[in-house]
């Protein structure tokens, strides 16, 4: 009788609602976690070996993919968010169209990755869209005229930092939306009091929007910043797409390499582990020493 | 009205930030809609054309019998396309190069006039507009099972999401927890957790499960930062609700069951829904974890992802593009006021 009480009990706890998410977590989280941990620290055979951490290191693709990823990432997060602000000030303002204007500037941050990397791939090839543009309105001369380039430019024969300039300006063509609908919540969600408090007390438009607003917000920024470089951090679809796999390499590209090349690439998916396990590892160390940082110049304020 | 130089430049930036976003999906849908003849042609256009001015005329070599078949190209002037003496050819000409439709019968009868009359004729034929769009489900690889699998995917995402997701958040705005901000933590890292790092290990549990390269298997991946975000959207709104207003009908008598689906469900649906549609967009917008964890059974976007790569079928890819579009357009502006939840405001 008590033992049964006890088990009615425990079907009304509240932790009965936590606890299949818990499990879940554990058989479909955590458990992989391990496995792939296991995976990159075995060799076929079941015995523990380092090598596959070791090639990864030495592969000169690995380097370039490390060093790409970061100049993506960083650069990628700072342009978004300034012209982000830029966006969110100006569709904060009350205009003839302007709620038609937002919806517009919405558009980009709805479509799925795929279709993204479709849509700039074909844009992006010699004779496609892109270049089109540019000769229909007159820009080509411009470029040519301004020593750029004799003839259209080919897109995806580029390399270098030019490679992630271009996806960088594809990455932020979609995601901008995303990131200004953010700011622009924060800047309307904000108390107008404030700010006319400090017009009272004399401060001119920018010192209200530098010493008011943006430290108003910065909780929402950081935690957005933060998810987007994350999000940056694991770019490989277009890069795919535009150059394909191994011309401008990334971590995440490397990962969707060898992962999909399993069969044909020898002890592929060891090295899609090992990737996996050093994109977490990255992820991780950008979110802490990123959160670090803040918080620092957190307490300067 | 005063005329305003402010005014003035400040809609001009206007239109400029609005072409830079309209632009080049009015390629992408003039892509979509292009026959591979259009695809030749550069520069290429903005908006698509709706047909073909043609010019057919026969030709009565020594040799050889035959309609020479020309287009009135961008400048104006006619160029020839192709030289065809059979129907059937002419046809499946047309109906592969040109993407027009036309029967043997009604080519004939057009055509038959140039060669009664020795005279070229001039026909303007239009274009079947919607061909890429249903060639794409019969040309690109998988492509009609993707959107079968892609929906079963997204249906099966939301259902673990809501019941497992829904659970954590009634109880994180409802019971004492203890721990409950070591809760809140590990769900944000849930969230911030590279989902493409543990798709190959899970294929060693979904094997164990037997749902390898099943679209179950899929959704158990996607669910995993959605039941987070499902809690975490839930979570606000359950604290939200007034909880007097549920005594208040439990004091008029109503029992607890039409308490919850008269009071409780009508006030907390709104967000259920709004968190159904992210697990929607999760599932339906991924293509890495399927490529990853799919052999024989691909969700559309991997359909679309796997589609380009041979140059002649871009305009298949442009069409599958639009579809995959359109359900994720249309749930993105319906859950747009919920976005800021999504960035772990909380």
């Amino acid at each position: 009788m008590k033992a049964k009480m006890d088990v009615k009990r425990a079907f009304k706890s509240p932790y009965m609602f936590i606890f299949p998410t818990l499990l879940y977590y554990a058989s479909f989280w955590l458990i992989p976690v391990f496995i792939a941990i296991v995976m990159s620290i075995t060799n076929d055979d079941g015995g523990l070996t380092l090598q596959y951490f070791k090639s990864t290191f030495t592969d000169p693709l690995f380097k370039q993919a490390l060093i790409n990823t970061l100049i993506f990432a960083f650069f990628s997060v700072i342009i978004q968010y300034i012209l982000a602000l830029g966006l969110a000030l100006l569709l904060n303002r009350k205009f003839f169209g302007s709620k038609i204007m937002f919806f517009i500037m919405l558009i980009p941050m709805a479509i799925p990755p795929a279709a993204v990397a479709i849509l700039w791939g074909t844009g992006f090839q010699e004779t496609g869209w892109v270049n089109s543009f540019f000769d229909i309105t007159g820009i080509q001369y411009l470029i040519e005229w301004m020593g750029i380039s004799d003839s259209n430019i080919l897109w995806t024969s580029v390399d270098g930092n030019r490679a992630i300039f271009l996806l960088i300006v594809i990455d932020t063509w979609t995601v901008l939306p995303s990131v200004m609908i953010i700011l622009l919540a924060g800047l309307q969600g904000f108390n107008e009091e404030y700010k006319e408090a400090a017009y009272i007390f004399g401060a001119t438009k920018r010192q209200a929007l530098r010493d008011i607003v943006i430290p108003i917000m910065k909780p929402t920024i950081i935690t957005s910043i933060l998810l987007r470089l994350i999000a940056a951090l694991q770019v490989w679809l277009i890069a795919v797409l535009m150059f394909g796999f191994g011309r401008v390499p990334f971590l995440v590209e490397r990962l969707v390499y060898f992962a999909s090349n399993r069969g044909e690439v020898s002890s592929a998916d060891k090295y899609a582990t090992t990737y996996s396990i050093i994109v977490v590892v990255l992820v991780m160390l950008v979110s802490i020493s990123y959160l670090k940082i803040s918080n620092r110049n957190r307490r300067k304020v | 009205m005063r005329f305003s130089v402010k005014a003035t430049l400040f809609y001009l930036f206007l239109t400029f930030l609005i072409s830079i976003v309209i632009i080049p999906l009015l390629y992408l849908g003039t892509i979509s809609l292009s026959s591979p003849l259009d695809l030749t042609m550069y520069p290429k256009k903005l908006l698509p054309s709706l047909g073909y001015n043609l010019k057919i005329e026969w030709m009565d070599e020594p040799d050889e019998l035959y309609y020479s078949i020309s287009y009135k190209n961008n400048d104006g002037e006619y160029e020839e396309l192709n030289y065809l003496s059979k129907f059937d050819r002419i046809q499946s000409y047309f109906d592969q190069q040109l993407n027009i439709t036309k029967s043997e019968e009604e080519l004939q009868k057009d055509f038959e006039v140039a060669k009664t009359t020795g005279e070229p004729v001039y026909l303007r034929y239009n274009k079947a507009i919607f061909q890429n769009y249903i060639k794409f489900f019969s040309v690109v690889d998988g492509a009609r099972d993707g959107v079968v699998n892609s929906i079963q995917a997204a249906l099966w995402t939301i259902g673990i999401s809501l019941s497992f997701g829904g659970l954590v958040g009634y109880s994180l705005a409802r019971h004492k927890l203890k721990g409950k901000e070591g809760i809140g933590l590990g769900m944000l890292v849930v969230r911030m957790f590279p989902m493409v790092a543990i798709s190959i290990p899970i294929m060693v549990v979904l094997i164990k499960l037997g749902l390898n390269d099943s679209m179950l298997g899929l959704a158990i991946v996607y669910s995993i930062p959605n039941i987070s975000l499902t809690a975490w959207v839930t979570r606000s709104v359950f604290i939200g609700i007034n909880r007097e207003l549920e005594e208040a009908s439990l004091i008029f008598g109503a029992t607890k069951f039409q308490t919850f689906y008269k009071i409780t469900l009508p006030l907390v649906l709104p967000a259920f829904a709004a968190a159904s549609m992210y697990a929607f967009l999760g599932a339906w917008n991924d293509t890495v974890v399927a490529l990853i964890l799919s052999n024989n059974n691909p969700t559309l976007a991997l359909a679309i992802f796997k589609s380009v790569g041979a140059a002649s079928s871009i305009h298949y890819a442009a069409a599958g593009a639009i579809i995959l579009i359109i359900p994720a357009l249309v749930f993105t502006f319906i859950i747009k006021n919920y976005i800021k939840q999504l960035w772990g405001e909380s």
